[in-house]
């Protein structure tokens, strides 16, 4: 494993990080089993592990690598809860790539 | 994109002493006893990324780093419990460290389970927040704990980061009020009043440059004998590259602002 960090992105980076671990925080809209869409400045359809338990409607934090069809298979989904300013969360997302000496190595 | 308009009033400023950034010296050395030989001006309790944390450059082996003293959260990835500490692995997207908190023998006596009890708990893949100290041992690093806290709002993760990124800017680029004069270009200049922290007689300070001027600031409000500061001090207190702090120097040395001392290169205020 080259890096043990798992950038910060949402539905717009998923296309430059294909086949790469990383990090969303997003909220539940639909759950249908074992796949979950999320929404992340676009939706983004996951496949969840058996030890995630997401709520419809919360935000959940998916640390999990993007597929070729840029869907996320789930490693960890943490439940965020119902308060999260997702304005911020952009900004964070935002900062992650455009200051990326603080947050990964992207040099891949 | 704006990150919103009341965050950037936080003062992390040269200026504003450690009004909003965090601890000075005195507080924490006292808790802390290695702290405080010499390099006190530098503990500063400063947010970053656990990425910072890996990337911190030690001057050289067994020197103090230049990122020292730090605040981070992360998600517990492990907690193991030994004797004598219990060792945390925090990681926060951004890189994975390990977070020793030694276990106070005199509290952990104290069984009356009044403390334990109310302590929040930490559980694995639940958030931290950590307030320590960056050590370095057997070439392994690792975050001497002071404090260790749950995060209850998970809003704080995100804020932290932001937080970081701002310091993280505020030390490559300047505080927020300069880089806009900086860019505004001519009527820009006059902005700089807004500071009004100077205590300065505000002309003189007017026909500087920016980094004059946060040498000169930083040569105020640090701690030091009546030598003054060396080049190499002021460097890391303002966090800026030494030849920059020594043309900012030669500005003030021209103005008559600061003068020499012990050599060339250690400074003191001119100003009585």
């Amino acid at each position: 494993m080259a890096s043990e960090a798992t950038p910060r992105v949402n539905a717009k980076y998923l296309d430059s990080f294909t086949n790469q671990t990383v990090r969303i925080l997003g909220k539940v809209v639909s759950l249908r089993g074992e796949t979950a869409t999320i929404d992340a400045n676009g939706s983004i359809n996951v496949h969840l592990n058996r030890d995630a338990h997401l709520q419809l409607n919360n935000a959940v934090e998916i640390v999990g690598k993007v597929q070729q069809d840029l869907s996320i298979k789930v490693f960890q989904a943490t439940d965020f809860g119902s308060n999260i300013d997702f304005n911020a969360v952009e900004a964070v997302v935002d900062a992650t790539h455009r200051y990326k000496e603080i947050f990964y190595d992207g040099n891949d | 994109m704006d990150y919103g308009g009341g965050y950037s009033t936080t003062s992390y400023g040269a200026q504003g002493g450690a009004g909003g950034g965090g601890f000075m010296g005195g507080s924490q050395s006292g808790s802390q006893g290695a702290a405080g030989k010499g390099t006190y001006g530098k503990d500063t309790l400063r947010p970053v990324t656990i990425k910072q944390v890996l990337d911190a450059q030690q001057p050289h082996p067994d020197a103090e780093f230049k990122i020292d003293d730090v605040s981070f959260v992360g998600q517990i990835r492990n907690i193991s419990t030994q004797t004598t500490n219990i060792t945390y692995k925090l990681d926060d997207g951004t890189g994975t460290i390990e977070v020793k908190q030694w276990i106070d023998a005199d509290a952990a006596m104290d069984t009356t389970s009044d403390s334990t009890l109310s302590k929040p708990k930490l559980v694995e893949n639940e958030w931290a927040r950590v307030w320590g100290r960056l050590k370095a041992f057997n070439n392994k690093r690792h975050v001497g704990a002071h404090v260790i806290r749950p995060i209850a709002d998970k809003m704080e993760i995100t804020y932290h980061l932001l937080e970081a990124t701002y310091v993280h800017l505020y030390f490559i680029k300047g505080p927020v009020d300069q880089i806009k004069v900086e860019g505004g270009g001519d009527a820009g200049e006059v902005s700089y009043g807004g500071g009004g922290d100077t205590g300065m007689k505000g002309g003189q300070m007017q026909n500087l440059s920016v980094a004059a001027r946060r040498v000169f600031q930083t040569l105020k409000n640090s701690p030091q004998n009546n030598e003054g500061l060396h080049v190499q001090n002021i460097a890391a207190l303002v966090g800026m590259n030494v030849p920059d702090v020594r043309k900012a120097g030669d500005e003030l040395l021209g103005n008559s602002m600061i003068f020499t001392t012990v050599d060339d290169d250690t400074w003191a205020l001119l100003e009585f």
